[in-house]
Order: structure tokens, then sequence, then C-alpha cells
């Protein structure tokens, strides 16, 4: 595939953090996969390139992966998230670049 | 970017621009469309519908007024799944009804607390999803820092001209 013809791809740096605390990487990855899933649907996940990167759980940082024109949405979707299983919960975006390095 | 909310900040919760609500003398909460109605008249109203359903005649009178609707971050994070999305498609409308009767918006988070206070960042992203475009979101933009002015305007006591002439 030409390089045109791929995702244009965004990422967006990110804090998570449940009941105040950063939760470790399985529990992070099943608030942001649940989340994201709720809130696109399987066809939106599809075209928005989703894809977790990295996640450090001692900062309760990351970093996620999506498609340039949508990076809007994707920022809407992680200012959704209030609470997980009745526990407050932030996942607060940062920055937003095209490249991981310059996050 | 300036924002309004329920509570009233510290400082350290992060809300530092914030303003409470309870200091707007201007700041209407509708909780039908008889009651926006009542609001729209009013000059320099900013408009909470609660339910986001305002008929066109309203929104005319309300840009007459030089009032603003005001669309809720608040209000999205309060609802879940299909109840959700059925709040956005309506203020997706309402900001298409806004747009073409000449209506000013902008966009808060309402916040009841700190928890719920977001970024300018995450406010944009909302104006965004909800069919604002750039040009828009700016004039959102600049008509809250206009409120925000006007808000510590009240609060030293200066009326507006007084402010201007001393400016100049």
């Amino acid at each position: 595939m030409k390089p045109t013809e791929r995702f244009k791809r965004r990422y967006i740096s990110f804090s998570l953090s449940l009941s105040g605390m950063p939760p470790a990487y399985p529990e992070a990855k099943e608030i942001v996969h649940v989340h994201f899933l709720s809130f696109f649907g399987e066809s939106g996940i599809s075209s928005l390139a989703f894809k977790l990167v990295k996640y450090d759980a001692q900062s309760g940082e990351g970093i996620l992966r999506c498609e340039r024109s949508r990076t809007d949405e994707a920022i809407f979707c992680m200012a959704c998230l209030s609470e997980w299983k009745g526990a407050p919960a932030r996942l607060e975006p940062k920055s937003t670049s095209g490249t991981i390095k310059r996050l | 970017m300036p924002d309004i909310v329920r509570f009233e900040p510290t400082g350290k919760d992060g809300a530092g621009r914030a303003l409470p609500a309870s200091s707007l003398p201007n700041f209407f909460e509708a909780a039908n469309a008889l009651a926006a109605r009542q609001f729209c008249r009013k000059k320099g109203a900013i408009v909470h519908p609660s339910g986001y359903d305002v008929d066109d005649g309203d929104l005319l009178e309300l840009a007459r007024a030089g009032g603003a609707i005001a669309f809720s971050f608040s209000d999205v994070l309060s609802e879940r799944g299909f109840r959700r999305s059925i709040l956005i498609s309506k203020m997706r409308l309402l900001l298409s009804a806004c747009r073409k009767r000449g209506t000013p918006f902008v966009f808060v988070t309402l916040a009841k607390d700190a928890s719920q206070a977001r970024g300018a960042r995450e406010l944009s992203a909302f104006a965004t999803v909800l069919g604002a475009t750039d040009v828009e979101r700016k004039a959102a933009e600049k008509k809250m820092s206009g409120i925000a002015d006007g808000s510590a305007r009240q609060k030293k006591g200066t009326p507006p001209d007084a402010a201007k002439a001393v400016e100049k």
C-alpha cells in the first residue's frame, strides 16, 4: 500500500486515573478499549485507526493513536469518561502530535 | 478559555478561569421551552436550555437581545449510552438552528465539582463534535471572554462605559 493510501495518524498523550490513582496496565487497557468501543462502536473503531500505543502504570500516562481527521472526536471521547465501575475515573488528553517522539 | 461552573472555584482545583454561574446575573437555566421563551427576551441573557429544545422564534429574539445559548458538557457527562447519543443529537440540531438564526452560542462545562471540570482543548473538541466550524468556535471563545470581562468589571463595581474610558 502506498503511504498516501494509509491512515493519516495522530498520537494523543493522556493521563489516566481511577479513584485518583493510576490503574495497572491490564485494567487501563480494558478501560480505554471498552470506553472507546462504547463511544464509537465497532464500525467507528475500524475507521478510527485506534490503538493504545503505550501506557506507564507508574505515572498513569500513555499514548494512543487515532486517525488525523477524527482527533477532536477522540479527545471528546476521552473527556466523556467520568466513572468506571462506580469509581471516579478521568482520561485527560495532554497533547497531540504526528509523531510519538514529539509528544 | 473561560468557563462557567456551578461551584465556587478555589484556584487549586484546576478551574482557575472558571466563573461560578451564581455570580452571573444574566445566566438562566431553562427547564423547558416555555421557560426558555421568557429568558430569551431578556437583554444579554445566557440561556442554558436543559432539554435543548428552543423555538426558532425565541432564538431570533435572543439574537436581537444580544444573548447566547450555552451548551453544557456536564449534561453529556450525566447521561449514558443511548440517552447520551440522543442528547448530543439534540445539541447538534440546536447548534444548527442557532447558526440559521444568527444566535451566538458558548461552550461551557457547568461542572458541579472539580471532577467534572474540563480543559480548553476538551471544550474545543466538544464544539467540533457538535458541528461548530473553526470560525464559530473562535466566536464562542470571544463571547465567553466578553462575559468573563463583564463579570470582572461588575465585581470591581466599574460600569462598562467607564472601564472603556480607562482603557483608552
